[in-house]
C-alpha cells in the first residue's frame, strides 16, 4: 500500500439533504454519534496502510477545514506524506466547469510528481469497511488498469434506484456501468471505490480535457473501457450508500444493530475522528435508556429509545426521544417529545414541545434552530 | 503571563502505595479517575487552562504508562515549538546517577532546566491531586504581596487536620508557623502542596537545602520551614473549591462517587475549564434494550445490557444481561458476565468477572478492590 495514493472526491448531492447540507458538504454529515461520514473513508484507508490521502473538498469547505485540521485525528499530520487538501479552483480554465475531471486536471502537477503509482479512488458518502489490502492484492494480481469494488445488492423494493450499477463478464471484467433503475431484484452496486494505475488515471483525465467529451472520471472510464483492463472486486460486507435524507437517517439507525455496529466501528480497525474532550455521559435517577447509541458528554435525565445521541446532548426530565438522530450539543428540555426526527447541531427543543416525523420522512430541525411553545 | 514568566514543575513521582493494586504497575498520577481521566490530567489541564506555557514533569516511580499517556503533551496543547512540556526523569552526570531523594531535590536536580527557561516565578504542583484551580489567582495574590512564596491552603475538617501539613497565619494571611501533621492542630488550614515561588529565592534555598546532609530534601518538611526561619515573606492563599488527595482505596472510591452527585463542585461539564486527557477514540456507548442504568457515568465503547446504579464505567466495559453493578467503579476493558453481582467495588483494568459471581452485598460498608489475582477488602 506504500505506493498507493488515496483520493477522496465527492460529488455535489447537497440538494438531496435539505437543511442538513446548507452549510456542509454531504461527506461532513454527522454520523454514528461522534463521527462525520468522511471519517470512515479516511480511517479505513489509514488502517489499511495508505499513507498519503488527497481530499477534494468541494465548495463548502469551512466545516471540512474545521474538522480535519492538519490531519491529526488520523495521524496524517506528517512531514512526509500525510493529508493533502485540494480546495476547488476558482480561477483559470477549470473554474467554471462541472465535474471532477476539471478538478483532477487542475491538480495534475501533483499526480505527475508523487512517487505513488496507484490511485485508490473513494467516494466518502458510501460507507463500507472494505479490506483494501485484499482488494489491492487482487488489483495487482490481475494486473488490471482499473479495479472497481462492488457489492451484490438485494433490492426487492427498489430502494437503490439511482445508485451506480455495473455488470461483469464471467472473468469478472467490466461490461457495463450505468445507473440502477430497479429493473432487477438484485444488482451489482458499484460502491464508487476502486484502484487505478496512476498512468491510466492521468491519461483518462488529459484525454477527457483534450476531447472535451467527459466532465466526470467515471464517464471517461466507460467511454474508454475497451482501451483498459477493468475488472470488479466483490465486497460482501455492510454498505451504507448515503444519497438522500432517508438513507442518511436509516444509516444512523442501522447502527443499533449489533452486527452492523461491530463491523462499521471495529472491523479492520477503529474509526478516528476529531476528539472533543467531553467528560463521560451522566445518567441521572430519572433516566431511562433503551437500545440507543450514546456519545460522551451527554446528560440524560429523560427517556431515550432507538436513537443515536451525539456528543454533549442534554435531555431533560420527562422528555422522550424515540427513533431519532440527535446531533452534537442539541438540547431537549423537560417534557419535550422528539419522535422520528433529526436534530442538527445545537438545535433546541423547548420545554413541553412535541415534534414528530415519520421513519419514511424524518422531521428535520436545522442547526441552531430553536423551537419553543408560544 | 507574558511579562511575568512562570515555569511549572509538576511532581509526578508519587508511589501511592496505600492505593494497593491500583499503583502496582503505575505511579499514582497515572491512576485512572472519573470515567476517562488519569489523576495527573487535573493538574495538567489546570496548567494549560491557566495559560502556563512551560511545564516540567518530574517522574521517577514506574513512569512507563505516565510517559505514554503524556506523550509530547498534545492533549493539553503542550506540543509547542518554544517551551511546552518536558518530562524530567532522574539522570546521571559526572558525579554519578542519583534518584530524586525528595520533592525539593527533584526540583534542585533540574535547576539547569529552569535556568534555561529563565522564569521569574516557579510554580510547584503535584500530580496526585484532583481539583480545578486557576493558578493566575495564586500568581496575582503572590505579586500583590510581593511574597517570596505563596502557598495554596484549604480548610479541612478539624478531625482530619492532623493528617495534613497545617499552616498558621496572622490576620493578613502571612505565614507564621508550619505544623507537619500536628496531634493538636491550632488551625484547620492545610497546605495543598501547591507553591508559587520567586525563582531567585527558591534557587538559593534549593542549593542551601542540598548542602545540608541532614535534610530529607522535602518542600513541606525542610525547605519551607527553613525559609520561614530566615524571615522570608510567605503568604497563604485560601482556596475553597473541590480538592482531593486520594490516598486510600476508600477515598479513591469516594472521590469517584462524588462525581455522581449533580451538585458536586468538581463540575466536569464546565466548558470554560475542560479537563483534557489522551483520547482512545472509541465508538459511542451502546445501551441495550432490557438494561437499566441510573445515576451513573458511562464512557465510550461501553456495552451495557444489565443493571447499573450509582456507578462509574470507564471505556470499553461490557455489562452482560442480568448482571448487576451498584456503587462501583469499573475501570477500562472489564467484562461483567451474565448474572454477576458487584457491589461497592473497584474493579481494576481488564478484569473479567465470571458468570453469577458475587462481590460485596447491597448496603455493605466495606469496599472491595478486585484485580485479576485477588480481592482486597477494606
Amino acid at each position: 500500500m506504500e505506493k498507493c495514493l488515496g483520493v477522496i472526491s465527492a460529488g455535489n448531492l447537497e440538494n438531496n439533504f435539505g437543511a442538513l447540507c446548507i452549510h456542509r458538504p454531504v461527506y461532513m454529515l454527522p454520523y454514528g454519534g461522534r463521527y462525520r461520514l468522511m471519517d470512515f473513508s479516511v480511517s479505513n484507508m489509514v488502517n489499511n496502510g495508505i499513507k498519503t490521502i488527497v481530499v477534494y473538498t468541494g465548495e463548502k469547505i469551512r466545516s471540512t477545514m474545521d474538522h480535519i485540521e492538519n490531519g491529526r485525528p488520523w495521524d496524517l499530520d506528517r512531514r512526509f506524506k500525510g493529508l493533502i487538501l485540494f480546495p476547488p479552483v476558482t480561477h483559470g480554465y477549470t473554474s467554471n466547469k462541472y465535474g471532477d475531471i476539471p478538478q483532477f486536471y487542475s491538480t495534475m502537477d501533483f499526480y505527475e510528481t508523487v512517487r505513488e503509482d496507484t490511485i485508490f479512488l473513494n467516494h466518502p458518502n458510501i460507507i463500507a469497511k472494505v479490506d483494501l489490502k485484499a482488494a489491492f492484492k487482487y488489483f495487482k494480481e490481475t494486473d488490471a488498469d482499473i479495479t472497481f469494488i462492488y457489492k451484490p445488492q438485494n433490492d426487492p423494493w427498489g430502494e437503490y434506484v439511482n445508485c451506480e450499477k455495473i455488470s461483469l463478464d464471467e472473468d469478472n471484467n467490466l461490461e457495463t456501468m450505468g445507473m440502477n433503475l430497479g429493473t432487477e431484484k438484485e444488482f451489482n452496486m458499484f460502491i464508487r471505490s476502486g484502484f487505478m494505475k496512476k498512468e491510466a488515471f492521468i491519461r483518462l483525465v488529459k484525454e477527457a480535457i483534450e476531447k472535451g467529451d467527459s466532465d466526470y472520471l467515471l464517464d471517461a472510464v466507460i467511454r474508454n473501457k475497451d482501451k483498459y483492463k477493468i475488472n470488479g472486486y466483490r465486497f460482501d460486507g455492510h454498505v451504507e450508500n448515503i444519497r438522500n435524507l432517508k438513507s442518511f437517517y436509516d444509516a444512523n439507525i442501522n447502527l443499533l444493530k449489533k452486527d452492523v455496529a461491530r463491523e462499521l466501528f471495529y472491523q479492520g480497525g477503529t474509526i478516528f475522528t476529531k476528539t472533543k474532550d467531553e467528560p463521560s455521559t451522566l445518567y441521572t435517577e430519572s433516566s431511562k435508556v433503551q437500545n440507543s447509541l450514546i456519545a460522551n458528554g451527554c446528560v440524560i435525565e429523560g427517556t431515550v429509545e432507538n436513537s443515536i445521541i451525539f456528543r454533549g446532548v442534554t435531555i431533560g426530565k420527562g422528555a422522550l426521544v424515540k427513533n431519532s438522530v440527535i446531533m452534537q450539543k442539541a438540547e431537549i428540555h423537560d417534557n419535550a417529545a422528539v419522535v422520528n426526527s433529526i436534530l442538527d447541531k445545537q438545535a433546541v427543543i423547548g420545554e413541553g414541545v412535541r415534534i414528530a416525523g415519520s421513519t419514511l420522512m424524518p422531521y428535520v430541525v436545522e442547526k441552531k434552530q430553536v423551537i419553543r411553545k408560544d | 503571563m507574558i511579562e511575568n514568566k512562570v515555569v511549572a514543575m509538576l511532581l509526578a513521582g508519587g508511589q501511592g502505595s496505600r492505593l494497593k493494586e491500583l499503583t502496582k504497575k503505575i505511579a499514582k498520577p497515572a491512576v485512572p479517575f472519573g470515567g476517562k481521566y488519569r489523576i495527573i490530567d487535573f493538574a495538567l489541564s489546570n496548567a494549560a487552562n491557566s495559560g502556563i506555557e512551560d511545564i516540567g514533569i518530574l517522574t521517577q516511580y514506574k513512569p512507563f504508562l505516565l510517559n505514554s499517556h503524556i506523550g509530547i503533551g498534545s492533549a493539553w496543547d503542550y506540543d509547542r515549538n518554544v517551551g511546552g512540556l518536558r518530562i524530567l526523569p532522574p539522570f546521571t552526570s559526572e558525579d554519578g546517577g542519583r534518584w530524586y531523594t525528595g520533592t525539593a531535590n527533584a526540583v534542585f536536580e533540574n535547576i539547569d532546566y529552569i535556568d534555561e527557561q529563565d522564569p521569574e516565578y516557579v510554580l510547584i504542583l503535584s500530580g496526585d491531586h484532583i481539583y480545578k484551580m486557576d493558578y493566575n489567582e495564586l500568581l496575582d495574590y503572590h505579586k500583590e504581596n510581593d511574597a517570596d512564596v505563596s502557598i495554596a491552603v484549604m480548610e479541612v475538617p478539624w478531625d482530619e487536620a492532623s493528617r495534613f501539613g497545617i499552616i498558621n497565619v496572622d490576620k493578613n494571611n502571612k505565614i507564621i508557623e508550619f505544623e507537619e501533621k500536628p496531634e493538636n492542630p491550632k488551625n484547620n488550614m492545610a497546605s495543598m502542596g501547591i507553591y508559587m515561588f520567586k525563582w531567585e529565592v527558591l534557587r538559593n534555598y534549593l542549593i542551601k537545602d542540598d548542602e545540608n546532609p541532614e535534610s530529607d530534601n522535602d518542600f513541606g518538611k525542610n525547605v519551607l520551614p527553613m525559609m520561614l526561619a530566615e524571615g522570608n515573606k510567605m503568604f497563604a492563599w485560601v482556596f475553597d473549591g473541590y480538592w482531593k488527595d486520594v490516598g486510600t482505596v476508600r477515598s479513591y472510591w469516594e472521590a469517584n462517587m462524588d462525581l455522581l452527585d449533580p451538585n458536586n463542585t468538581l463540575n466536569l461539564y464546565d466548558k470554560d475549564w475542560r479537563i483534557y486527557t489522551k483520547s482512545r477514540n472509541l465508538p459511542p456507548q451502546y445501551i441495550a434494550r432490557g438494561s437499566d442504568i441510573k445515576d451513573s457515568l458511562v464512557n465510550e465503547g461501553c456495552y451495557v445490557m444489565g443493571e447499573v446504579k450509582r456507578s462509574i464505567l470507564f471505556s470499553d466495559v461490557i455489562i452482560e444481561e442480568g448482571a448487576i453493578v451498584k456503587d462501583s467503579v469499573i475501570l477500562s476493558n472489564c467484562v461483567i458476565k451474565k448474572g454477576a453481582r458487584i457491589y461497592n467495588s473497584v474493579i481494576l483494568e481488564g478484569v473479567n468477572i465470571e458468570e453469577n459471581a458475587t462481590i460485596g452485598s447491597e448496603g455493605d460498608s466495606h469496599i472491595y478492590m478486585v484485580s485479576d489475582k485477588n480481592i482486597i477488602k477494606e
